[in-house]
């Protein structure tokens, strides 16, 4: 079992944050754009199972744990919810 | 992925690849409030609901699944199953059965999700993943009658031309047959008198008046009749709810586990906007909408001081089973400062809107009384 002041020291370490977002771009967008991740709030326990869900719907996540402290890092339940933005006018 | 895979994305979604900095722009949408660039998930701002019938290009849009590129020529659908003959029909086929107009709200499972706590991954809806119009097109009843519903026929599993990305399952829901053959429910070709937007199914999704968006299956290509429901991820575990309420956080067991069917009761503000500024003593128009499922609204009450007093509004005068209604009520505040205006609607089956719905695992039917807050200048 990984101490719990082992993954305060990955998340606080901006390189692997920087490896996680890579990781985000690189194994989510193949399916679907990054704002339905990214307007999310969610524990630890939910992004793992959001995961483990996509895992099995065929994502390929080479860099699970970054990836994990990344969307701990920003998206966690801890963090207030963005509002979400505006298109822009597709009637013309 | 293919590579015809990926040019299709890139081309579905322009400025996906390249950030998020520009606003995305979708055809024939006015602003919209995106939860998702691709699939499109956009909901409609509150204060574009000030008529009965929501305009296609406010109207909310939610995908599962990347939208298919179906043509009026090249539609097709299959009718199977335990059927006497199974059939092919074209646009033309549809066309020529009689058709009926069938005004209906739709409302996605999860509008309001982002109320409830603990929170729940998935759209982050607030007020507007919800929108009235009048849908025409055949019965499914003509539809199936055309392959002939054989017996122990129970269910009619509907699929859509749009198919799952990488393992992702296919979108597949199914319709008891009592729902499928009921008068309202049609498989629509026109959207308040427009051909079906693509965004919105074209050419022909299904309306089922009352239940959750899930159900309204869009590009519908394939309907197979059979004796028990599809057992895919949409049918189960999707678009479930607990038998009986759980504690918060915590899941329930999977037997315990139903069918969402019916919408619950609810009504919204439309007008004043949270936050808004007006003057004491001065008559303001307070309005919104009320829908109840399957059920007609009887009554719609506002309160303006957060829930203690509450009178009646007055309600719109149209009146169609299966659609929202309208309500007005006016307000002369005579007290300067702030207020919580609150509105609650009653159903025909006496369900009343609570104070707070029972959180569920999913965040399915948020329809908690509406509480907006306003400022009274003196």
């Amino acid at each position: 079992m990984i101490a719990p002041f082992l993954l305060l020291l990955l998340a606080a370490d901006p390189a692997v944050l920087e490896k996680g977002k890579a990781e985000e771009k690189r194994s989510c967008l193949p399916c679907h754009g990054l704002r339905i991740v990214q307007v999310q709030r969610l524990s630890r326990a939910t992004w793992e199972r959001e995961l483990d869900k996509m895992v099995r719907w065929g994502a390929v996540i080479k860099e699970r744990e970054a990836l994990m402290e990344y969307l701990v890092a920003n998206f966690g339940d801890d963090k207030p919810a963005p509002a979400p933005p505006l298109s822009g006018d597709g009637r013309k | 992925m293919t590579r015809r895979r990926w040019l299709t994305l890139a081309g579905a979604a322009p400025g996906l690849l390249v950030g998020q900095d520009k606003p995305p722009v979708f055809p024939g949408k006015r602003p919209m409030l995106v939860h998702n660039d691709f699939p499109e998930d956009l909901e409609t701002p509150v204060e574009y609901f000030t008529t009965w019938l929501t305009p296609n290009d406010a109207f909310f849009v939610r995908q599962h699944l990347p939208r298919p590129r179906v043509t009026a020529e090249s539609y097709k659908l299959e009718i199977g199953g335990i059927v006497s003959q199974p059939v092919t029909l074209t646009l033309a086929d549809l066309r020529r059965l009689p058709q009926h107009t069938v005004p209906a709200t739709l409302e996605c499972a999860g509008n309001g999700r982002a109320n409830y706590r603990p929170k729940l991954p998935g759209l982050q809806w607030t007020k507007g993943a919800i929108g009235n119009a009048e849908w025409r097109g055949p019965r499914v009843r003509d539809v199936l009658a055309r392959a002939g519903v054989a017996s122990g026929a129970a269910y009619i599993d509907c699929d859509g031309a749009d198919v799952g990305v990488a393992k992702t399952p296919d979108f597949i829901r199914s319709i008891p047959l009592r729902k499928a053959q009921h008068d309202s429910t049609i498989v629509a070709l026109e959207m308040n008198g427009a051909p079906l937007p693509e965004l919105h199914g074209s050419p022909a999704r299904l309306i089922v008046p009352g239940w959750d968006g899930a159900s309204w299956v869009k590009w519908l290509t394939r309907m197979t009749v059979s004796a028990q429901p599809d057992g895919g991820f949409y049918m189960n575990p999707a678009y479930r709810m607990p038998k009986n309420p759980v504690a918060p956080g915590t899941a329930a067991r999977p037997e315990d586990m139903v069918v969402l069917e019916g919408m619950a009761v609810k009504s919204f503000f439309v007008m004043p906007a949270a936050g808004a500024k007006m003057p004491a003593g001065a008559p303001v128009a307070l309005s919104g909408v009320a829908w109840a499922g399957e059920e007609r609204i009887v009554r719609v009450e506002v309160s303006t001081d957060g829930g203690s007093r509450w009178s009646d509004a007055r309600l719109g005068r149209e009146d169609f089973h299966f659609a929202w209604r309208l309500w007005n009520f006016d307000w002369k505040p005579a007290r300067p400062g702030a207020h919580i205006l609150c509105s609650r609607a009653t159903d025909s089956a006496g369900r009343v809107q609570p104070i707070e719905p029972d959180w569920n695992p999913s965040g399915y039917l948020w329809n908690a009384v509406d509480r907006v807050g306003v400022v009274v200048e003196g």
